[in-house]
């Protein structure tokens, strides 16, 4: 079983007793020990996965580490998270994800299916492209993020509203919804630079990262 | 750590990058600087309607009112500006100048006015004032010369003039600068303090 630890909250380190992991490309900083990489198409996932990233342009390139040894990564200065998952799915943008290994079933997935016409306007809105990668199972997923990723607490009890541009993923039995705030004032310009919104109930986690993506022109 | 309603902080920084604002009544805040909340909070652009009874005190910015937003009613709001440092002010009759693009929030019993100089605001009175900045702040006594790009703000300071270096200002003048082009070095013009007062520097340009 591979083993996630953080070096700093910049770095990553996994150890490998011949096993095999799935990283970002470009991420591999250093290791020890006796490992080969190799350009993973499948990136753990089935060809049926590869066809829709083809198809949706959605495009996880990772890199398959296997052998004996340890490996630290990095990615662009960015904060990394360790997202321990025990039989939860969980959501996360592609851009964002560093590390898993094949304790996870991997598989994207079309927002538009999760709340029909408002799951498109969520994609067009936050700029984030229609399809999500998903991660089930038991494992970790390691992602990054601007500054240290934000986990927030989604109960029955208290929902929670979230800027779709800060938004990094979520997990658990979670129901989207997208709110917006438009009346006659965005008409004439005099919007509340809030008008798009996720809004999560049920029950589970949320992440954000204090940084507000820019919108795709 | 996961957080939820209870164990965030109350009107206290989250990490470096984020700030979470525990509103019980009104505040204002720069748009599209939330990046999460919980509870029931509304968003009001400043136009025409009564939230302006609250405002039209505290913002005198025609330039900037466009720029905020009122939030309204309760609960724990988070704020984020691209992952740069934020802190907290507390002001106490205070005349705190900032950097427009830095502010992020502020309390209505702050005075909020433009300054002399293009792109700050001036704030007024006694409240809670929210910036970012690229890097950690730096408090420096005046009188000093600061890079206008590393300025954050400036508190009980008159308003600074520009300072140029001499060689800057002999290619000015003199034919063969004009005709050979200016040779910028990109610090021959600072911003001089003079008086006494604390200066706000960020850590890194702009």
């Amino acid at each position: 079983m591979p083993t996630y630890s953080l070096v700093n909250y910049k770095m990553l380190a996994i150890a490998l007793a011949k096993e095999e992991i799935f990283a970002k490309r470009g991420s591999m900083i250093c290791y020890t020990g006796k490992i080969n990489f190799t350009r993973s198409y499948l990136a753990g996932g089935g060809v049926q996965n590869l066809a829709m990233r083809e198809v949706t342009n959605e495009e996880l390139i990772v890199m398959r580490a296997r052998g004996t040894g340890k490996i630290c990564y990095g990615y662009d200065g960015k904060y990394v998270t360790i997202i321990p998952l025990r039989g939860e799915m969980l959501y996360i943008e592609t851009d964002s994800v560093l590390a898993y290994d094949s304790r996870l079933q991997t598989g994207t997935i079309f927002q538009g299916n999760q709340g029909g016409v408002q799951g498109i306007i969520k994609g067009v809105a936050s700029g984030q492209g229609l399809f999500t990668t998903t991660f089930s199972g038991s494992g970790e997923v390691a992602i990054i993020s601007q500054g240290d990723a934000i986990a927030l607490e989604v109960t029955q009890k208290e929902p929670i509203f979230v800027d779709p541009n800060a938004y990094l993923g979520h997990k658990g039995m979670l129901t989207t919804q997208f709110v917006t705030d438009v009346n006659w004032k965005t008409l004439i310009g005099q919007t509340s630079g809030e008008s798009y919104q996720f809004k999560f109930t049920g029950q589970g986690t949320v992440y954000i990262q204090a940084y507000e993506r820019e919108k795709k022109p | 750590m996961i957080y939820n309603y209870e164990t965030l902080p109350d009107n206290d920084n989250l990490n470096n990058y984020s700030y979470c604002l525990n509103v019980v009544n009104q505040m204002i805040i720069t748009k599209g600087k939330m990046i999460a909340y919980y509870g029931m909070l509304r968003f009001e652009a400043i136009g025409v309607n009564l939230l302006d009874l609250i405002v039209q005190e505290s913002l005198n910015t025609p330039r900037y009112g466009n720029n905020f937003v009122v939030v309204t009613g309760q609960g724990k709001l988070v704020l984020g500006d691209r992952a740069c440092e934020i802190a907290s002010y507390d002001l106490e009759d205070a005349h705190l100048t900032v950097k427009a693009s830095r502010v992020l929030a502020f309390s209505p019993s702050l005075i909020c006015q433009e300054s002399t100089l293009a792109g700050y605001l001036t704030f007024l009175g006694t409240g809670q004032l929210i910036a970012s900045s690229n890097g950690p702040v730096v408090f420096l006594e005046a009188p000093a010369k600061v890079d206008p790009d590393a300025i954050l703000g400036w508190a009980d300071l008159p308003s600074p003039s520009y300072h140029y270096d001499y060689e800057y200002i002999k290619d000015v003048f003199s034919a063969v600068g004009s005709l050979a082009g200016l040779k910028k070095s990109g610090e021959e013009r600072q911003l001089n303090f003079t008086g006494k007062g604390t200066i706000l520097i960020q850590s890194s340009e702009q």
